[in-house]
């Protein structure tokens, strides 16, 4: 049971190492999701927001996870 | 028809991908290896190995019901999930945020684990030797069968890729089989940096495909979804370092 427990805890983990992270990728396709297909935009133009927005996200959260780890 | 500008980048993805996830698992049943002989871990690795294999086979067929455009985005998101998380703490170590992983701690603390855990219960040593060494092949494992599955099963290249994981396994066997020490020598942040690049980009590339964007290039666009995840990668390590040192002044 503990091994499952694990083996679980690890599934999760694989997708989920930084909640902030993983809510604001999701939050990006849904955006990208919803331009497509509820406002009609171009799905090229809504794709090239989903590499921009994942590529500024990762430089976001990388910076701010420095921050606090650097305090003393 | 496959080609191989179509194949290379699933089957470099998971080799290099599986070589990261294999030395772990590895360090740990070499460990378990050293304190109670091969008997259990070659036991234990088999049956990891055979769980894995099993799950593949079972779970395997159910991906081509699912139509390709949902398989694409599902994958896709997933890959998006995994890469970035894996890009995002190579870069944090690349910028010495938070510690480079260390096989030969690891290696020490699970001989140290099951030397406490002879001490308690002498009589099922090998079972936990044995245990010890499937819980590590199968939660390295399941990242080695996700990354194949996620790389491959988007464009029917579950072959390159399943022969990219498995390269990977022989590469690092061979090379254990050879030295027998954890093998602390592998650039494993190097690797993880890259892998996470690779991901990330596949991810993207799926993720849009999934939605309904036909990415200019088609295929090759991935190299220039990489390249763009590289830079930012090495842009943010670079930030990353930057407040630790204003810090540390």
């Amino acid at each position: 049971m503990t091994m499952l427990k694990e083996i679980i805890a690890e599934v999760i983990g694989m997708f989920m190492g930084d909640a902030r992270l993983t809510l604001a990728i999701l939050a990006i396709v849904a955006g990208a999701a919803a331009l497509i297909k509820l406002a009609g935009v171009d799905p090229l133009g809504a794709g090239s927001l989903l590499l921009v927005g994942c590529l500024g996200l990762l430089i976001e959260n990388v910076h701010r996870s420095a921050r606090p780890a650097a305090k003393p | 028809m496959l080609t191989w500008s179509t194949a290379a980048p699933a089957l470099s993805a998971a080799f290099v991908a599986s070589i990261v996830e294999v030395v772990e698992a590895f360090t740990i049943v070499l460990a378990v290896a050293t304190f109670r002989g091969w008997r259990p871990a070659a036991v234990g690795t088999a049956a990891g190995l055979a769980s894995l294999t099993g799950g593949v086979l079972l779970l395997g067929p159910l991906l081509d019901r699912v139509p390709i455009h949902l398989l694409q985005l599902a994958i896709g998101i997933l890959l998006l999930l995994f890469g970035m998380s894996w890009l995002r703490k190579a870069s944090l170590r690349a910028a010495g945020v938070i510690p480079l992983h260390d096989e030969n701690a690891i290696f020490a603390a699970e001989a140290a684990q099951l030397g406490e855990a002879a001490g308690r219960q002498q009589m099922r040593l090998d079972w936990i030797a044995g245990m010890t060494a499937f819980k590590a092949v199968v939660l390295e494992g399941l990242e080695v069968v996700f990354i194949v599955i996620a790389v491959g099963a988007g464009r029917g290249l579950l072959l390159p890729a399943g022969l990219g994981a498995l390269a990977a396994c022989v590469l690092v066997l061979a090379a254990g089989a050879i030295v027998h020490r954890p093998l602390s020598r592998v650039p494993e942040n190097t690797l993880k940096f890259g892998v996470g690049v690779m991901l990330s980009a596949f991810g993207v590339f799926w993720t849009g495909e999934g939605l309904g964007v036909d990415w200019p290039g088609h295929d090759l666009a991935l190299l220039v979804f990489a390249a763009l995840f590289l830079g930012a990668g090495l842009a943010a390590s670079a930030l990353a370092r930057k407040p630790a040192m204003e810090i540390a002044l």
